[in-house]
């Protein structure tokens, strides 16, 4: 009796291990996470692979059949709260799509994990809120209560808050298994990005470039919740670089550089490649005198130990706070008749860059946005600003184009603060050979403040303080549009405009169609090649999250966020939208 | 009872009948002024966030939303303020708040097209006439004419809940 009991016991345990292996997704491996075109019924990694294409290969929804995108389902989120300086949370979320499940984020750094299988609801599972410290959070993130996503390991879910932490979550339930303290609020610094996931190390950086940070890539080992590794993104005394900050009193402790978008990843090179924002003080160069390495740059890292591979600089000394934190997408590509592995980039500087990915070298640069004043165009040889001076502690670049201690008022400059592209991540499609780009099109003006030293430094100015030097000054209507490239030579191919900046980012799609949202709540399907509008749905509040394709049984899905507004000046059309923290999911 | 006496017995009598009287009002006023300064307060913090430009004590700050000048130490009197919050302030980053301003000529004797860029930014939120009171009375009685930020100002702006008030402790 007692053996049949036994017998029968293990037989169910065994029925029941069967049953939740085929019903709950593999583990997230590296192999996976390497081969994720594979997967087109999937969104598993955070810009869809770790080239960074945000290309689905998925086509049921092309051109011939977009007339027919309707709703599938909505669900709202949270994140409303208040917190430090905001009003609400803010939503920029790239969701995670895994064998029906999707795994999503508000600005408070909730994790939200929701069973989308039956195509017509979204049935949220579980929801982990980490308890972020809202005001002490909030008061020191420069532009939004921001999270922008998860990564997947092994059968678990990685995610960070506002506070600094990250986070090891059980994908099945939600519980947090551990937390480790990375980033320090009380030092200004907070942390958005989604992590990277690269074998068993989750790598994040640090943002708080307005608040006198010295920015970071960080990396975790996620067997033991332990910390890795560090690097910091401005080299400190007696490394290379650190020459590049000629003020002779250690301003490039508080210099930023901060990061706070995902970087991509190269396995055969085992490098990843992540933006560098501003230095600070963002506003005020002569304050920091010298080129100020890495800010302003993109940096080639090992994921296992952080060591540096190689640097290359946008915007030395950089006096328009062209923060070029945003991702650098994988391409290998001819040119000149030869095979290179390229690393790309549309910069806030309002240039697309081509570098070589394996050490650094520029191949080429041009110009994407409409209005570029503050240069006269890229060296071709060495893709500096034709103006840059190596004699030069101090950059002008083009007289007046930025405000100086003598003239604080600086002449209107294009693009503007936020530059020609943002954070909004590009697409890639490899087979119609395109890069597509979010654009703002625009100028502004910078007013000079000069400021205090900090205390550490005989100062006044405390951690958690504001250093920008000053702050931006609109000089008109900023505008938007979505530009095709050649991938390579970045030369034109289509453009598709908007009456407001791009600040959802884009999804392509092997039915050669792109999607984008903006912030009048136009969710829109554009022809890949032509960029002629093809489809469009008004979600009724702003969106500004890039969008998502997967599949459910052999149906394609999009899906995007639509959430609250950057705390900024709202167009005066618009005045009336609120926010809302909503999944829009659609389907023919 | 001498006429002398009666009358010290009734002025006795007319001040605990006034004290009786005038103390719940006086109380009444206070409490309601308080009630008007946290509705202040709230605007300030949340609703109109001033907080993001001028910073949470008011002292002023740079940034994304503008070079914000202290509030603890403005030379502008209430009612200057006031038109302030209503109106903007034209050539900066300072929004309005009145939801028909520059659709007619109540602020600066200004309309929108004749502004051109110079329009100030239009407000997270608009305020009504209550509102911009409240919150111009939270600042001239909890944040102008004050010295540096302290611990129990930090804490009475945010609570104990939280770590953002740790940096001001002596």
């Amino acid at each position: 009796m007692k053996m049949s009991f036994m017998t029968g016991s293990l037989a169910s345990s065994l029925l029941l291990a069967t049953t939740l292996s085929s019903v709950h997704a593999a583990d997230m491996t590296f192999e996976r996470a390497l081969k994720a075109d594979a997967e087109p019924q999937n969104w598993i990694l955070h810009h869809q692979n770790y080239a960074a294409h945000r290309y689905s290969r998925l086509n049921e929804i092309n051109q011939t059949t977009i007339k027919n995108l309707r709703v599938a389902w909505t669900v709202a989120l949270g994140g409303f709260q208040s917190g430090g300086r905001y009003e609400s949370g803010n939503l920029e979320v790239t969701p995670i799509v895994e064998d029906g499940m999707m795994y999503v984020t508000d600005g408070w750094g909730s994790v939200y994990g929701m069973d989308i299988k039956n195509g017509r609801k979204a049935d949220i599972k579980w929801k982990m809120d980490p308890g972020t410290d809202r005001a002490w959070a909030g008061d020191v993130a420069c532009c939004g209560v921001n999270n922008r996503g998860v990564a997947l390991w092994k059968d678990k879910i990685v995610s960070v808050g506002l506070d600094g932490r990250l986070f090891l979550i059980n994908k099945a339930t939600g519980e947090m298994i551990w937390e480790r303290k990375v980033a320090e609020p009380a030092l200004g610094e907070t942390i958005t990005a989604a992590p990277l996931v690269v074998r068993d190390k989750a790598i994040v950086g640090s943002a708080g470039g307005e608040f006198g940070i010295r920015g970071y890539l960080d990396g975790t080992d996620l067997n033991t919740g332990k910390a890795a590794w560090r690097t910091f993104t401005i080299p400190g005394k007696g490394e290379p670089g650190n020459e590049t900050w000629k003020d002779g009193k250690d301003h490039w402790m508080h210099g930023g550089a901060s990061v706070w978008v995902t970087p991509t990843y190269d396995a055969a090179l085992d490098t990843f490649y992540v933006g560098v924002g501003n230095a600070g003080p963002d506003y005020d160069p002569e304050f920091r005198p010298g080129d100020n390495k890495w800010a302003a740059s993109v940096l080639a890292i090992a994921p296992e130990d952080g060591k540096i591979r190689w640097g290359f600089q946008y915007t030395p000394n950089d006096p328009y706070d062209y923060d070029e934190i945003s991702e650098h997408p994988l391409i290998d590509a001819k040119v000149n008749g030869q095979d290179r592995k390229l690393v790309t980039h549309g910069a806030r500087n309002g240039f697309y860059y081509v570098l070589d990915r394996t050490n650094g070298t520029f191949v080429n640069g041009k110009q994407y946005i409409d209005k570029l004043t503050w240069t006269t165009g890229l060296d071709p040889k060495t893709g500096l600003p034709l103006e840059y001076d190596p004699k030069k502690d101090v950059q002008d670049y083009v007289m007046g184009s930025h405000g100086t201690r003598a003239k604080p008022l600086s002449n209107v400059k294009c693009p503007t603060t936020t530059g020609g592209k943002n954070w909004e991540p590009a697409a890639f499609n490899p087979d119609l050979n395109l890069m597509y780009l979010p654009t703002a099109e625009g100028c502004n003006m910078l007013e000079m403040q000069i400021h205090a030293d900090f205390a550490d430094q005989g100062g006044t100015v405390k951690p958690r303080d504001r250093f920008t030097g000053g702050s931006g000054k609109a000089a008109g209507d900023v505008t938007g549009a979505i530009k095709a490239l050649d991938p390579v030579t970045g030369e034109l191919k289509a453009t598709a405009r908007w009456n407001y900046p791009n600040w959802s980012g884009i999804l392509a799609t092997s039915g050669n169609l792109i999607f984008a949202g903006w912030i009048d709540g136009e969710f829109k399907a554009y022809d890949g090649k032509t960029l002629q509008e093809v489809w469009s749905f008004n979600t009724g509040c702003g969106i500004k999250a890039p969008p998502v394709s997967y599949s459910i049984n052999g149906k394609q899905y999009i899906s995007v966020a639509a959430g609250p507004f950057f705390l900024g000046t709202k167009p005066p059309e618009l005045k009336n939208y609120t926010t809302c923290s909503m999944i829009y999911t659609f389907t023919l | 009872m001498t006429s002398t006496l009666k009358g010290f017995f009734f002025s006795i009598l007319a001040t605990i009948l006034l004290i009786g009287m005038a103390a719940p009002s006086a109380y009444a006023q206070d409490a309601a002024e308080a009630r008007e300064i946290e509705y202040g307060k709230d605007i300030f913090k949340t609703k109109a966030t001033c907080q993001f430009c001028h910073k949470w004590d008011g002292s002023g700050d740079q940034g994304y939303g503008g070079n914000a000048p202290s509030l603890r130490k403005t030379e502008l009197n209430p009612d200057q303020v006031k038109e302030v919050v209503k109106c903007g302030r034209i050539g900066t980053g300072m929004p309005y708040h009145d939801k028909f301003a520059y659709t007619d000529k109540r602020c600066y004797g200004a309309v929108r097209d004749e502004l051109g860029t110079d329009i100030p930014p239009i407000g997270n939120e608009y305020l009504q006439p209550r509102e911009i009171e409240a919150v111009v009375k939270y600042v001239f009685t909890k944040v102008h004419g004050r010295g540096e930020a302290t611990y129990d100002e930090c804490t009475e702006f945010w609570g104990k809940e939280s770590r953002q008030c740790d940096q001001y402790k002596k």
